[in-house]
């Protein structure tokens, strides 16, 4: 049994000062009814004995007034709240692990899971002492402290009121490691595994409240820590829930885009449901469907006459997590890429440029090489204003600041970039043999955006030099004598060099070197290096990441400041550093977020949060947390939460309060 | 005065006799149980010897004594004169003292009431019988209203009814001293009081003992007195001489009242019987006939 009080010491003067009151208006008396009696004779003989001690005579007479005094201390207890846990816990370690991912925003339990989270490490604070310090830990697929260790309840209370939810999927591992480390001592020497541990392990007790979405913990080890897992919301709460939707072009019909979204049912019913798309937030079309009892269902939409924009997918259907009824999508706005081609003279090349899939995504600008000593060239390259530079059968003094592609010609390499170039071994280098031929294309590599339509069976090369990327180069294309084919990255940028080229201009005019230019494939490998090195849209599908998730954007290296604009409006300014991907990592909030260039009104990139997570759409609660083979079973019932009984003092005063009144219009009966 | 919760007297005394009660009463006579010395020649045998038909004894004659009651026949037997003697028939003095203190006055009939109904009924048995009646209250015991013959019934019965509640009456020990020295004469006293006197009754009726008389007391208590139904806190207002005493009633209380109250009646029932007073306790809400044809009867007053 402890003591919580209720009042302030001003407050419990006042308190202490009620019951003298009452006892001296009993003294003082009320006003007393007159009544004219024939003789106070035998009244007065009746009284006698009882005037002998009149004042304690009185208080022992008085019923009422020990009812009164009675009423008041059960106040004064209940201003105490008297409660009791099962045990003392006089300088515990408690640490409260509470899960804000996305299932945790369901309504099962009233108003959500969180919130009832929140409720329940609330009444848990109530319980500590003095002595007590706690540990505010906020967990979704990453871990948050929120208060360190302190004894300071009103801190920890204030460190669980600003846990919000987030949209975020589940991972308690890193939170249980956060708890661990400040549980379990670490050695001071990974060197020496006969080191003095410095510190004592200090036991702690972890509260583990969440509705256990996030599986087996795999080996991990609690070491000194006593988990104590609190499963929240109801273990068979409902739940439609979209786990992916994509939009991808029709192979069969042009133009055409379709989506499709797949939608699982967690609940025990067979569930009817519709779902609107919406473009732009305009209604473009509605559906219905029905799935059976924990299954999955997909939903087809097909577009057409859509070039670009954002699509929210929404399932007009209540249930317990709101969250996971949108899901969005967006179809990636054309970008025109500037593309520079540097050419003595090149017909196959410039015609390939000059396809309409080509002057759909690009700009082509087609230069001699002496162009590359044109004032506007070098304020060009340095400026990066094209995406992608060709240089066919020529290569220019300086790397510029752009993709390239060097076709038979040697870009001026060793250019990896190494921290120190004495250090650089042949790993580091792109290395480039010597023409040799005819040569065979064996093999290319079909998981490159530049080269996976390529069929190069059919295509014959009189001469070609093999060209060996760096360690963090890809061959794309390898033949009888080598790579011929290879792309590097080179800071922000990419490079590719074709170890042969198409036509060889010589003095005495050009000659073909290959059938490449000729066959079908070469304007569709034309298209796929201008689409990936010029940094276009491959796909018109933008991509999608979890709330929470770091996405890398493409950027296009032609801009350096760049703005994403949040679905919630917020807006984040990029600037570009040397790596060509920029990782963008405020994704909370779920939705298209769409990304501007400076100065260019539409947006260069879009991509899309959404939840897609048939674990936290899943929202049965699970009964205990696994870590490898031990098993911690839920401990709903153990949580020795502060047991408070000032309500059921304050009833018992009420009940008081009748029998007073009972006793008062009745005492003569008593 | 305070305000009163209590039945006190609003109601003005009705016909203290009906005409049936009247009747029944007539058939009745005031029994003694001493012999007295009468003033007038009546229907009582009396101490003193006289003219009657009863024989009491024989004397030698003296000379000077009336020789008619010389027994002829014992002359001639004894040749000796003696005087026949016999016993003298005289009135009965009948007293009756009316408690009129205040606290007379409460109960419904106050017990005043009752008590006048009481008291016209036994003068007027003994204004049939030819007794000499007096009637008197604590006010006006020194001097008392004495009637004889049934023909001053009217008069008894006005009297009465006009005989006040005092509202400033002398103490009971007062009224009886003051009793006792106007009224020489022995006979039957009947004292009709609720006995609620500060300072007691025992001295009271010690007087009359000693005067040789034959006393009735006849302790009058309303049912308000035998048992009160007040509840609360409360300020008792004593009515004759403002005693005021705060009591908040409760179970206890009212017990230790009806002890104290058995033990008032039982006190004042012992020191009536070691003096050989006839006590009577009774209760105001019962009717007088009744209490004068069944009770008093068989206490041996009336017969």
């Amino acid at each position: 049994m402890n003591w919580i009080s209720a009042l302030s010491p001003m407050q419990w003067l006042l308190m202490m000062a009620i019951p003298p009151a009452v006892l001296s208006l009993y003294f003082l008396k009320l006003k007393r009814r007159e009544l004219v009696v024939p003789s106070t004779l035998l009244w007065k003989k009746a009284m006698e004995d009882i005037h002998v001690n009149s004042i304690w005579q009185r208080l022992r007479k008085n019923l009422l007034l020990y009812l009164q005094l009675l009423f008041l201390a059960l106040i004064v207890l209940a201003c105490l709240r008297p409660g009791w846990s099962g045990q003392n816990r006089v300088g515990e370690r408690r640490i409260y692990i509470i899960d804000n991912s996305a299932s945790m925003q369901a309504t099962d339990v009233q108003p959500s899971r969180l919130e009832m989270a929140k409720k329940k490490v609330k009444e848990l604070l109530s319980d500590t002492t003095g002595d007590d310090v706690g540990m505010v830990i906020a967990f979704s697929d990453r871990a948050d402290v929120r208060q360190g260790f302190t004894n300071d309840r009103n801190r920890l209370l204030s460190a669980v009121d600003s846990i919000e939810p987030t949209s975020h999927a589940t991972d308690v591992g890193e939170a249980l490691r956060a708890a661990a480390g400040l549980a379990n001592p670490g050695r001071s020497s990974f060197d020496n595994l006969n080191d003095i541990m410095v510190a004592d392990a200090i036991p702690a007790t972890v509260y583990l409240l969440s509705d256990g979405a996030f599986g087996d913990l795999g080996d991990f080890d609690l070491g000194k820590l006593k988990l104590e897992y609190l499963p929240i919301g109801e273990p068979k709460a409902a739940n439609l829930g979209i786990i992916s939707f994509a939009v991808q072009r029709n192979e069969d019909k042009n133009g055409q885009l379709e989506t499709f979204a797949r939608i699982v049912n967690n609940s025990d019913d067979k569930v009817e449901f519709s779902a609107s798309l919406e473009l732009d937030g305009q209604l473009l079309d509605a559906s219905t469907g029905s799935i059976e009892a924990g299954q999955e269902s997909g939903l087809l939409f097909e577009l057409s006459d859509v070039e670009q924009g954002q699509l929210k997918l929404q399932l007009d259907y209540t249930d317990s997590l709101a969250v996971d009824n949108t899901a969005y999508a967006a179809i990636r706005p054309a970008r025109p890429i500037n593309v520079l081609l540097i050419t003595p003279g090149n017909s196959a090349l410039e015609t390939a440029l000059q396809t309409p899939r080509v002057q759909l995504v690009a700009s082509v600008r087609i230069e001699p090489p002496s162009f590359m000593t044109d004032p506007l060239y070098l304020t060009a390259t340095a400026d990066a204003n094209f995406d992608l530079i060709l240089f066919d059968q020529c290569a220019p003094k300086e790397m510029p600041a752009s993709n390239t592609m060097f076709i038979g010609s040697i870009p001026p390499f060793p250019a990896a970039p190494v921290a120190n170039p004495g250090d650089a071994t042949d790993k580091d280098r792109w290395q480039f043999g010597q023409p040799q031929g005819p040569v065979v294309v064996l093999d290319v590599n079909r998981s490159n955006t530049i080269t996976q339509y390529l069929e190069m069976g059919a295509v014959s090369i009189v001469e070609a030099r093999t060209v060996t990327p760096p360690e963090s180069g890809v061959v794309l294309m390898s033949a009888d004598i080598g790579p011929i084919l290879s792309v590097a990255p080179r800071g922000p940028f990419q490079d590719a060099v074709l170890g042969f080229s198409i036509v060889q201009a010589t003095s005495e005019g050009s000659s073909i070197n290959t059938d490449w230019g000729i066959k079908r494939s070469f304007p569709v490998f034309v298209y796929s290096a201008v689409e990936y090195l010029g940094g276009g849209i491959t796909e018109s599908s933008a991509p999608t990441v979890q709330p929470g998730w770091p996405i890398g954007l493409q950027l296009s290296n032609r801009f350096k400041n760049f703005q994403v604009i949040a679905p919630n409006g917020e807006k984040t300014e990029l600037t570009r550093g040397d790596e060509s991907r920029y990782n963008f990592t405020k994704t909370d909030v779920p939705g298209a977020y769409q990304v501007f260039a400076e100065g260019f009104e539409r947006p260069v990139e879009t991509f899309c949060v959404n939840l897609f997570s048939s674990r936290e759409s899943n929202l049965a609660v699970s009964d205990s947390v696994s870590m490898g083979f031990e098993k911690v079973a839920a401990s709903g019932a153990l949580v020795q939460a502060r047991q408070e009984i000032w309500r059921w003092i304050l009833l018992l005063g009420l009940a008081l309060l009748v029998v007073e009144w009972i006793v008062f219009n009745r005492r003569v009966f008593i | 005065m305070p305000e009163s919760s209590l039945t006190r007297s609003a109601k003005p005394s009705s016909t203290l006799l009906t005409g049936e009660m009247m009747s029944k009463l007539e058939r009745m006579e005031l029994v003694s149980r001493k012999i007295f010395r009468g003033r007038m020649k009546g229907e009582r045998r009396s101490k003193r010897k006289g003219q009657s038909v009863e024989f009491a004894d024989f004397r030698n004659y003296v000379s000077g004594d009336d020789l008619r009651f010389i027994d002829w026949n014992l002359f001639a037997r004894m040749d000796r004169l003696y005087l026949k003697i016999f016993l003298e028939e005289e009135d009965l003095h009948f007293f009756t003292i009316i408690d009129d203190s205040a606290s007379m006055d409460f109960g419904d009939p106050t017990k005043l009431f009752v008590a006048k109904q009481i008291a016209a009924s036994l003068a007027y048995i003994g204004l049939c019988r030819g007794d000499r009646v007096s009637v008197s209250s604590f006010a006006t015991s020194g001097s008392p209203v004495v009637m004889r013959g049934k023909s001053s019934a009217f008069r008894l019965l006005s009297h009465l009814e006009a005989l006040p509640c005092a509202e400033q009456s002398p103490t009971m020990e007062e009224s009886i001293k003051r009793f006792c020295l106007k009224n020489t004469g022995k006979g039957i006293v009947v004292v009709i009081s609720d006995l609620m006197n500060k300072s007691g009754y025992e001295s009271a009726m010690r007087m009359l003992v000693a005067r040789e008389m034959d006393v009735f007391l006849i302790h009058l208590l309303s049912p308000e007195e035998l048992s009160p139904s007040v509840q609360g806190d409360l300020k008792l207002v004593d009515c004759e001489d403002d005693d005021r005493r705060e009591v908040s009633i409760s179970a206890s209380l009212l017990n230790r009242y009806q002890q104290t109250l058995a033990g008032f009646i039982e006190h004042a029932k012992t020191f009536c019987n070691k003096r050989a007073i006839a006590y009577v306790p009774a209760r105001s809400d019962q009717a007088a006939d009744i209490l004068v044809n069944e009770y008093l009867r068989s206490r041996g007053l009336v017969r």
